[in-house]
């Protein structure tokens, strides 16, 4: 398995790079898409699957982002790079106003209080609170991308915009792997009692990961603001967080099975658009199979991320 | 200097109408091997789990190096340096063995919440030396040859020298062990022995549950003998077994309690 990760990120990379130059306008738009919810499951990842809270309610953060943007752009005239790190930063900080209270809600509590959360954040979006988030029909008409005096309005810009979040995320989350929160998150997930036997403040390290996910939906919010130009509370549903929750679950918590999961997920419906209608009905029952036969999801969690030295000869297991 | 004292004055702790410690005081003074003994249910792990965070007792006082840490978090007391293992093994099961003893380099680390998002210099060095220390505890517990594999498919003997191992990574000043030779066999337990001598040689004072009755008249100093919540008896391992009130309890119940 280690071996044909070797190979396969960088395949990746490469295949999503020249990608979108082999794609007509409706498959970048897949792609587009693709690589949006890639980042918001990853984001999801890092709550749920590294640091194992239950949070229903991830499509808030991506929403807040979005939103973020659209009002910044739409309202005041900001350039969609410039309202990048407030699309960032506020829902990093809800995340963590929201988290405080409730982190330490056992996992179907804190599920049910996420629930509400999303449910909340979609009324205050479509009864168009303080007159800036456009109500039910939301924000349109936003200004396309453009940097540096460039305007970057064709769809590969929006790709690779959206790749270039991706590869950040991607990178992220590689530096938390091997870092001291990182690995208390994983502690925490595997046995509270044990992590804080230790010396591991474990209120702490569930906030942080509630700010950090937040943090990186938002950013995904901000490329989904591009890419349609515009934001309406739908997008950002209950119904969303569930989705992203699920490919978590399913996929395992790992890049490889959180990208299975989104392309399950979104790309496989449009290859088969004619059974659109029936994509519900299939991850259904995918979901189901899935969780029968691999408990810990398609491509489990690996650990044993320790270094090289420590490996000797004759090692058992690994 | 403080001096590296546990001191426990009438320590009570309640569950309802159970008064599961009830006004025990004991003094834990450094360098020692100490071990607390007692039948079944005499309330020898809520005496830990008062003195580590786990509960808060009602009353009474423990006092580490002079202060007070009745009411303190788990992780705030191992901050002072104080550490435990658990009766029924608490280890990350599905992580491999050396990840399991890095998570008592934790308090040790000086990376912050940031390092988890953007990597320096520092942070790298950090790691390095961290591990480092993990390789010395894989090497002091002859544990090496398992650095990589997931602790939870380790034999019960492994997983518990695991679990010590874990607890010494943090560098303690007072290592605590519950029921450590529980479910070994007599060569891991002489093995235990062992290792026990050796972390008290480092310096470390230990304080150690057991059933075991040879294993603590060997291994310790000094004994306080328990039996519901309450103290019935403290002294060395010998002045303990010609005790009477001792005898008692253990022998005198022997119809409802085989330990």
């Amino acid at each position: 398995m280690k071996e044909l990760q070797k190979f396969a990120y960088p395949v990746f990379f490469v295949v999503m790079a020249v990608l979108p130059h082999m794609l007509d306008d409706r498959w970048q738009a897949v792609a587009i898409t693709f690589l949006i919810f890639a980042v918001v499951a990853l984001s999801q990842d890092i709550i749920l699957g590294k640091c194992g809270m239950f949070n229903m309610g991830q499509a808030l953060f991506f929403g807040m982002g979005a939103y973020t943007t659209a009002i910044l752009n739409n309202e005041y005239g900001w350039s969609i790079i410039a309202t990048i790190p407030l699309a960032i930063i506020i829902p990093a900080v809800f995340g963590i106003l929201l988290a405080g209270p409730i982190v330490h809600l056992r996992g179907d509590y804190l599920l049910v209080v996420t629930i509400g959360f999303n449910i909340v954040f979609v009324q205050v979006l479509q009864n168009n609170l303080g007159g800036v988030t456009g109500g039910p029909n939301g924000i349109f008409g936003l200004d396309s991308l453009s940097f540096l005096g460039y305007d970057l309005m064709s769809q590969i810009s929006v790709y690779y915009f959206a790749f270039i979040v991706l590869l950040l995320t991607l990178w992220v989350m590689h530096n938390l792997a091997g870092s001291k929160p990182g690995r208390a998150m994983h502690y925490l997930r595997e046995d509270q009692l044990a992590a804080e036997s230790i010396g591991i403040n474990t209120r702490v390290y569930k906030i942080f990961s509630f700010g950090l996910g937040a943090g990186i939906a938002g950013l995904a919010g901000t490329v989904y603001a591009t890419q349609y130009s515009a934001v309406s509370p739908e997008a950002f549903e209950f119904i969303q967080s569930v989705l992203f929750f699920s490919i978590v679950l399913v996929g395992g918590s790992s890049v490889p099975g959180v990208l299975i999961g989104v392309f399950v997920m979104f790309v496989l419906p449009e290859i088969f658009r004619e059974f659109a209608t029936w994509r519900y009905f299939i991850f259904g029952f995918a979901m189901i199979a899935a969780m029968i036969m691999r408990p810990r999801g398609i491509w489990p969690a690996t650990f044993g991320k320790i270094p090289k030295f420590l490996i000797k000869e004759n090692n058992h297991g690994a | 200097m403080a001096h590296n004292e546990l001191i426990l004055t009438d320590v009570t702790k309640r569950f309802g109408g159970l008064t599961a410690v009830d006004a025990l005081s004991f003094k834990v003074e450094s360098g020692q091997i100490y071990g607390i003994i007692g039948p079944n249910g005499a309330g020898k792990t809520t005496v830990f789990n008062c003195i580590t965070g786990i509960y808060k007792s009602e009353e009474g006082s423990v006092l580490w190096r002079g202060e007070e840490i009745r009411g303190k978090t788990p992780y705030q007391i191992v901050d002072r340096g104080i550490v435990r293992t658990f009766q029924t093994i608490r280890l990350f099961g599905q992580m491999s063995v050396a990840e399991n003893i890095m998570s008592g380099r934790h308090i040790k680390s000086t990376q912050r919440w940031w390092h988890g998002i953007i990597p320096t210099p520092g942070k790298k060095r950090d790691e390095l030396k961290n591990w480092q220390k993990v390789e010395e505890q894989l090497d002091f517990f002859k544990l090496s040859e398992f650095a990589a594999t997931p602790v939870g498919s380790l034999p019960y003997g492994l997983q518990r020298r695991v679990e010590i191992a874990r607890a010494m990574a943090v560098e303690p000043t007072l290592l605590i062990l519950d029921e450590p030779a529980a479910g070994l066999n007599d060569k891991e337990t002489l093995e235990l022995l062992d290792t026990i001598f050796k972390i008290r040689d480092k310096g470390v004072t230990v304080l150690l549950i057991e059933h075991d009755m040879d294993m603590v008249m060997e291994v310790t100093d000094y004994l306080t003998v328990i039996n519901f919540g309450k103290k019935i008896a403290e002294g060395t391992p010998e002045e303990i077994q010609k005790n009477p009130a001792v005898i008692e309890a253990y022998l005198g119940s022997e119809d409802d309690d085989d330990e």
